[in-house]
């Protein structure tokens, strides 16, 4: 039987309450899962921690520009093919002339089409029950490719080329499927029919709390206050690109390797911005707004 | 069951059909929805695709299963405050608990959280007083067991409730869907005793027990607060706040491609490598060939507002896909030179702007607003020898479509060029245009 319990999150990994009920969903309609949201809010986290926490074999598919199909399913080794099928006859020459050494097959026969397809993550997972499989980055690749996975997701079920082997999972056994997506493209509206939705929200600043927690950083709590009060600054400032989950945990752990008063004073000065601030037209805007606000950040650490 | 919701909620903008509900239906023999929060949590991962239908999805969802019309830019606390769901919903309360004390943030809290409390919240309520139980088990006092017997009696009634049988719940959640229709029959309380509501009645959830259903109302609040969650107008001029919208549509023009081809060379190569064994070798080959150029009216005060603005969503798209833009200048209309420069000092001729690749694709920006002796043969001629060479042109114009006809050089212009607004909306027109544009010039290769 396939999990369909309710999972929250693990001692690592804080899930928010609503992506783990959306993921819940997911699971009992046997659907794949699509998650959206801002870069570095944990969204390839949760099929990773999901997995361990279960301990459910994981299967990865890192979508890249060349994505294709045959990759994600599963190809033909031709070269292989062609190379065993040479071997065959040389080795028949070789006996002729009464020659003893033969090449090897690697243990693979022509007449079994099946040793010379290559299994991709998506046969993988459905061959084995009760896996996860997470499709990462889905808008990456070319505009074919989420319509060629439409037919698999929608038929749990794949035939493996020219050997005609068909992989089948029933819908209790079927893997728990996450695609994630940054938005960098569209994805077709038909596609999407076929997936349970989820947009994460930004966290607000008590779940950062928590996750920050969660990551077990051991600092005085001060220090994290003034870290995530300036982060939340940052990120109405409106830049082009806002520092994320992923940016403050970075940039605490930089902090963290000092005492606990300089830690806040460094904070304060905004030292190690570059693992906050990522473009260069950004980095110039929040030096005009600590230069503004200077005054301001002064108070507030007087008054601490 | 809930005939009516697809179109309900199309008329908010939210698309949904049979399939909706089709798997609405399926969700609750699966036992995923038990209360009317169930019923939004799933409903929207099956309808919402988008963060910007989020919003429209909510206001359907309150107008069609709460009765509860939000209106453009209305707080949602506003929207619940003025409902006769509400009204009719404080009269249950206030005869039940007799406390007249609570302000209008506290109700609406509390409603908000009835609405949105979903059987996940009700299994952490369950989970939470176990705890609450084994925690007191040592220092029991008479005061606290009353409270626990309380709790418990409350906890019971959901857990009752949560184990109701699924006919009964369809049933419940029909007449939740029809009631809302039927504002005038008076005195239904659906939210409430009889209704989906497991603890309305009898308000043991007062003070008692935090409800942890407040997660849902809070998002809803959060959501219709946000313009994010709401579709930008992309038939408004491209300003700062739907540039991305416009991006989105400028994106069609690039030709991209990964596909498979036999490397002829390479085969060969190899095969010969191999002893005479010839194996086909593919080149995935990957392209994203953009040529464009910008020609953009700069001169004159009633287009400098949107010069910022077209330059910007060039510069976004420029650093987003690696391809070749060049833009010039030109005052109210092009006569046998452009400049390649904003000040319009270095000029540049239409002779040899000519000479360039016809695959160009050329955006000329301006309102075509000008006096119409301006229009000289000159530039009649310059236009009609930049269509005739670049078959992928298009002009965009910020001035509202609705007032082109009044005025009669935009007239004449757009019978030259091919015009569109400068929205989102035109912008993809322009786009979609120039692609068949494209397609029919390879066709004929």
């Amino acid at each position: 039987m396939a999990k369909t319990d309710f999972w929250s999150g693990s001692d690592k990994y804080l899930c928010d309450p609503q992506l783990a009920q959306a993921f819940h969903m997911a699971r009992v309609l046997g659907m794949p899962l699509l998650i959206e949201g801002e870069p570095g809010t944990g969204k390839t986290e949760l099929p990773i921690q999901y997995a361990a926490s279960n301990a459910q074999e994981l299967f990865v598919y890192p979508v890249g520009s060349k994505s294709n199909i045959d990759s994600f399913v599963a190809r033909f080794d031709h070269v292989k093919y062609l190379r065993d099928s040479q071997v065959e006859i040389l080795n028949a020459q070789r006996e002729e002339k009464g020659l003893d050494s033969k090449m090897s097959t690697g243990g693979r026969d022509t007449e079994s089409l099946k040793d010379y397809v290559i299994k991709g993550p998506a046969a993988n997972a459905f061959s084995t029950p009760n896996s996860v499989l997470l499709i990462d980055e889905i808008d990456k690749a070319p505009r074919e490719f989420p319509n060629d996975l439409l037919y698999a997701l929608s038929h749990r079920k794949f035939v493996m080329p020219e050997s005609g082997e068909v992989i089948e999972v029933s819908e209790e056994n079927m893997p728990a499927i996450i695609i994630t997506s940054n938005r960098e493209q569209e994805l077709p509206t038909a596609f999407k029919g076929r997936c349970i939705y989820h947009y994460i929200h930004f966290p607000e600043p008590d779940m950062m709390r928590q996750i920050i927690a969660k990551h077990d950083l051991a600092m005085d709590d001060k220090v994290i206050d003034v870290a995530i009060d300036i982060f939340y600054h940052l990120r109405k400032l409106g830049l082009e690109r806002s520092p994320t989950t992923r940016e403050i945990l970075n940039w605490l752990k930089y902090i963290k390797t000092f005492s606990t008063t300089e830690a806040i004073e460094k904070i304060q000065r905004l030292e190690g911005l570059g693992s906050l601030i990522k473009t260069q037209t950004d980095l110039e805007r929040v030096q005009q707004a600590i230069f503004k606000n200077s005054a301001d950040f002064q108070k507030r650490s007087t008054s601490n | 069951m809930f005939e009516t919701l697809p179109q309900r909620f199309r008329e908010h903008g939210v698309h949904t059909d049979v399939r909706t509900l089709l798997l609405l239906n399926k969700a609750m023999h699966r036992g995923l929805i038990k209360t009317l929060g169930d019923v939004y949590n799933v409903l929207k991962g099956i309808v919402v695709k988008d963060p910007d239908t989020l919003g429209p999805f909510t206001k359907a969802y309150y107008d069609y299963f709460l009765n509860i019309e939000i209106e453009g830019g209305e707080r949602l606390d506003d929207a619940i405050l003025r409902s006769e769901t509400f009204k009719k919903w404080r009269e249950d309360r206030f005869e039940a608990i007799q406390d007249r004390d609570f302000d209008a943030d506290k109700l609406v809290n509390e409603f908000l959280s009835e609405v949105h409390l979903t059987s996940y919240d009700i299994k952490e309520i369950i989970n939470g007083k176990e705890l609450i139980d084994n925690d007191n088990e040592v220092e029991d006092s008479d005061n606290i067991s009353d409270q626990l017997e309380e709790q418990r009696r409350l906890l019971e009634k959901m857990a009752d409730y949560s184990g109701m049988s699924l006919e009964d719940l369809l049933k419940r959640l029909e007449e939740i869907a029809k009631q809302q229709r039927g504002k005038h029959s008076g005195g239904s309380r659906w939210i409430g005793t009889g209704g989906i509501s497991p603890f309305g009645h009898g308000g043991a959830a007062k003070d008692g027990l935090r409800i942890g259903g407040t997660g849902g109302g809070k998002m809803a609040r959060k959501i219709l607060n946000d313009r994010r969650f709401f579709p930008v107008d992309r038939d408004m001029i491209v300003n700062d706040n739907n540039v991305d919208a416009a991006l989105a549509s400028l994106k069609g023009i690039i030709e991209e491609s990964a596909h498979e081809h036999l490397d002829i060379k390479k085969t060969i190569k190899k095969g010969l490598q191999r002893g005479g064994l010839f194996i086909p070798e593919l080149v995935s080959e990957k392209n994203q060939k953009l040529q464009v150029m910008l020609l953009i009216d700069n001169g004159g005060y009633s287009m400098s507002p949107y010069v910022y603005t077209v330059q910007n969503l060039f510069k976004k798209m420029k650093t987003r896909f690696a391809h070749d833009l060049e833009t010039y200048y030109f005052h109210n209309t092009i006569y046998d030179v452009v400049y390649s420069d904003s000040r319009r000092t270095k000029s540049f001729t239409i002779e040899r702007l000519l000479k360039k690749d016809p695959n160009y694709r050329i955006f000329i920006i301006g309102d075509a607003s000008m006096a119409s002796y301006e229009i000289n043969r000159t530039s009649v001629e310059s236009y009609k020898a930049l269509t005739k060479k670049f078959k992928k042109i298009a002009w965009l114009n910020p001035e509202p479509k609705r007032h082109w006809h009044f005025t009669m050089t935009i007239q004449f212009l757009g019978e030259l060029v091919p015009m569109y607004p400068l929205t989102p909306k035109g912008i993809e027109e322009a786009v979609q245009e120039m692609n068949r544009k494209r397609d029919e010039f390879k066709g004929s290769l």
